[in-house]
């Protein structure tokens, strides 16, 4: 196993958001109320970067921040050869999905509202953004403490399925869906690069919530992260 | 029909939730779909309810769609025709 | 493989009635069950013929299963996944598949209708796996596959990873969903359902056509030891018996990839479920010329059945295998249709028939000449590929295998 490490990390969270060469920052004003109560506003991506997302403006939630988890990593995935590309696989970990897009859809009964009620959707848009072809899964955790697609991701980059491997977790929990399930409001998302140890190897130079974070994730998972 | 071309541009933008375009950018001629600006077949649907809604046309037809999406002279020109009609088949 | 991944047992509930014989009997006489039901009829939907369970299980399944009666997705998951559970000795996990889990305690919610605890929790697919597994003494790893109409077969390679990992000694994977004024709407509103019922590779065809059911299987690593085969019906009832025995199939080996082109673009061109069957034959090590029938996903609709003809072809070439689709007989399930269609998979095997594709007349122009319209007995399946394709551009390919005797 180690060959393999985490090349990136990205988080974004109550605490703030970053990567793992940048470290935390606090969220802008625009945004701090939004991501506290479970929204990502249309000005999220513009607020954050400045490339553009086309299309932004009709995505739900889930797609929007599992986007934003993956651009943040800071990584140039269109710089890597079309096989590499082809083989870096995505998994996507989400405990509750599209459930804003769905209590959205019985309101409005939109065709493309009804089109992002599947978390396979959120995985769609990353993977058409950053040409990526390989294998691909979207679990569903009963608990937020299991990290089941690390596992899932170091298991296929074990045994071969992938060279690559980008993994993404990602909660937005706003009204309605908040109120009728009895949880609380919130934004979280964090997605990590994993790949072969090349040099130069990059170091994961963070502190606060995102080591802390990649440290969980990573012992859990027995991948080597190298801190500066 | 100029006026209901500048209506559309803006109901496009709105209904389509296209934020990194203005109305005023859209040009009448050009594709909707595919080049120009390249809506998809989601974005059709969600133009198919428009017209129902806004217009009272209801579209039963791939096919009637796909001619009267072309650009939006085009589909102006197919609610003026279609206008005040119940329904349309193909 | 060294020790191969074995499909040990499987159990049905579906439009077509109770357990595998109905599955059976349509497989060999290319017969379905898309009707109107009336729980769809009268609305604004644009049909009301689809693949329901019939009333009266949905009746029998509440009295086997107090404290779920109003928890839908629950009693039929539960009911096949008990099934298979009985018999199994030591570390079991269980992998759920399904796209919308309880969505009818979703609807009821929203509207500010009375909703029980059970159903509620049940609105979210991972709290549906967990009391699943707790309600069936599971102790292994859990998972929750959810990726729209290929969550079936990944859950089924997530199942596989598990053992060949060694985090258990068996695995069920149970695929579920539901059918709701939801689903029914959301398909109504992309315009994509066949108000007749679908015709998969047919020339007028024009959509799908939506089905429920769940559908269970067991895996286990190499030879079964610890399932008794006579608790299950797994193996053909009497009358439609293979002339030779079949062994039970084996998950030789699985792919899945993303289009990476666009969200539901006609410009599919084949290319990316070429890509997961291309995966799955490389890790079967497999040849396209080795394969003795492909299972489809062919849901009737204009563009994804034309796009799989084209994947179909760029791994084939003009040697394309038997191929069909079941989906003009249990309609399309979601979640449950990998497993379902695995099953399917695993029936023709047992009975030595390659299936004919319910519903379909006349085959359209640009399909290949080995689309099998009626089913043909008397055919040793050795090496069946599964595929399907979804919503967000994801496609997955599942390889069974007869393991040499």
């Amino acid at each position: 196993m180690s060959d393999i490490i985490v090349k990136a990390a990205s988080y974004l969270g109550p605490e703030g958001y970053g990567n793992s060469r940048t470290g935390l920052k606090p969220w802008p004003d625009a945004l701090a109320q939004a991501v506290a109560r479970g929204e990502v506003p249309d000005t999220s991506w513009a607020t954050l970067f400045s490339s553009s997302c086309p299309r932004f403006g009709r995505m739900d939630a889930l797609s929007r921040l599992g986007l934003m988890a993956v651009e943040l990593l800071g990584v140039d995935f269109s710089a890597l050869p079309e096989r590499d590309r082809d083989e870096l696989g995505v998994c996507l970990e989400t405990r509750f999905g599209c459930l804003a897009a769905d209590l959205n859809f019985l309101e409005t009964l939109s065709p493309s509202v009804f089109t992002y009620t599947l978390p396979s959707t959120a995985i769609g848009e990353i993977c058409i953004r950053h040409r990526l072809r390989g294998p691909v899964l979207c679990l569903i955790p009963a608990n937020d403490n299991e990290q089941q697609a690390l596992e899932q991701a170091r298991a296929r980059l074990r045994d071969g399925g992938a060279a690559r491997c980008l993994c993404i977790g990602c909660d937005a929990l706003a009204e309605p869906a908040v109120r009728r399930l009895g949880q609380r409001a919130g934004t979280q998302a964090g997605a990590l690069y994993l790949g072969p140890d090349e040099h130069p190897s990059p170091s994961l130079a963070c502190d606060g919530p995102l080591l802390e974070l990649c440290r969980r994730l990573c012992v859990r998972a027995e991948i080597q992260y190298k801190s500066g | 029909m100029q006026q209901l071309i500048e209506e559309l541009k803006q109901k496009i933008v709105a209904a389509l939730n296209l934020q990194e375009v203005k109305p005023a950018d859209i040009k009448e001629d050009e594709p909707l779909f595919g080049a120009g600006l390249g809506l998809d077949s989601i974005d059709a649907l969600e133009l198919v309810v428009l017209l129902e809604r806004d217009y009272g046309i209801i579209v039963k037809e791939q096919e009637v769609a796909r001619k009267a999406f072309t650009s939006v002279r085009a589909l102006a020109t197919f609610i003026e025709e279609h206008r005040g009609q119940c329904s349309k088949g193909a | 493989m060294d020790s191969p991944v074995t499909i040990a047992a499987c159990a049905a509930i579906t439009a077509l009635g109770d357990g595998l014989p109905p599955l059976e009997r349509a497989l060999v006489h290319n017969t379905g069950g898309l009707r109107p039901c009336a729980r769809f009829s009268g609305r604004n939907y644009q049909t009301d013929v689809v693949g329901a369970v019939p009333d009266e299980l949905w009746n029998q399944l509440r009295e086997e299963t107090p404290g779920y009666t109003n928890a839908p997705a629950f009693l039929l998951a539960n009911h096949v996944l008990r099934q298979l559970r009985r018999n199994v000795t030591g570390r079991l996990g269980l992998v759920l598949s399904t796209t919308k889990a309880d969505i009818l305690a979703l609807e009821r919610v929203q509207a500010g209708q009375p909703c029980s605890e059970a159903a509620r929790r049940h609105i979210l697919p991972g709290q549906l796996a967990a009391d699943l597994a707790a309600a069936n003494d599971i102790r292994g790893p859990v998972r929750c596959v959810s990726v729209a109409c290929v969550s079936g077969l990944l859950a089924l390679q997530t199942g596989a990873e598990l053992l060949l990992h060694n985090a258990a000694d068996a695995v069920i994977v149970v695929g579920v969903d539901l059918l709701s004024h939801f689903v029914l709407a959301g398909f109504t509103a992309l315009k994509s359902l066949d108000p007749d019922g679908c015709r998969p590779f047919d020339k007028d065809r024009v959509g799908l056509s939506l089905g429920e059911g769940a559908g269970a299987i067991l895996l286990t690593h190499g030879v079964v030891a610890s399932v008794s085969d006579a608790a299950v019906d797994v193996f053909p009832a009497a009358g439609t018996a293979a002339t030779t025995p079949n062994l039970p199939l084996c998950i030789a080996g699985w792919g899945s990839s993303n289009d990476a082109n666009h969200l539901t673009g006609p410009s599919r061109d084949g290319s990316g479920l070429a890509l997961a069957m291309e995966r799955a034959l490389r890790k079967a090590g497999r040849t396209p010329g080795e394969v003795d029938y492909v299972h489809a996903h062919g849901t009737g609709t204009l563009y994804n059945d034309t796009m799989e003809a084209l994947a179909l072809r760029r791994i084939f070439g003009e040697r394309i295998p038997p191929f069909s689709s079941s989906k003009g007989m249990l309609g399309h399930t979601l979640g449950a249709a990998g497993i379902l269609e695995t099953i399917l998979c695993v029936l023709a095997a047992q009975t030595d028939t390659v299936p004919g594709t319910p519903r379909l007349r006349t085959p359209a122009a640009d399909m290949p000449a080995s689309l099998q319209l009626t089913p043909q007995r008397g055919v040793k399946l050795r090496t069946l590929l599964k595929i399907n394709a979804g919503f967000g551009g994801t496609n997955a390919a599942l390889m069974l295998e007869q393991p040499k005797p």
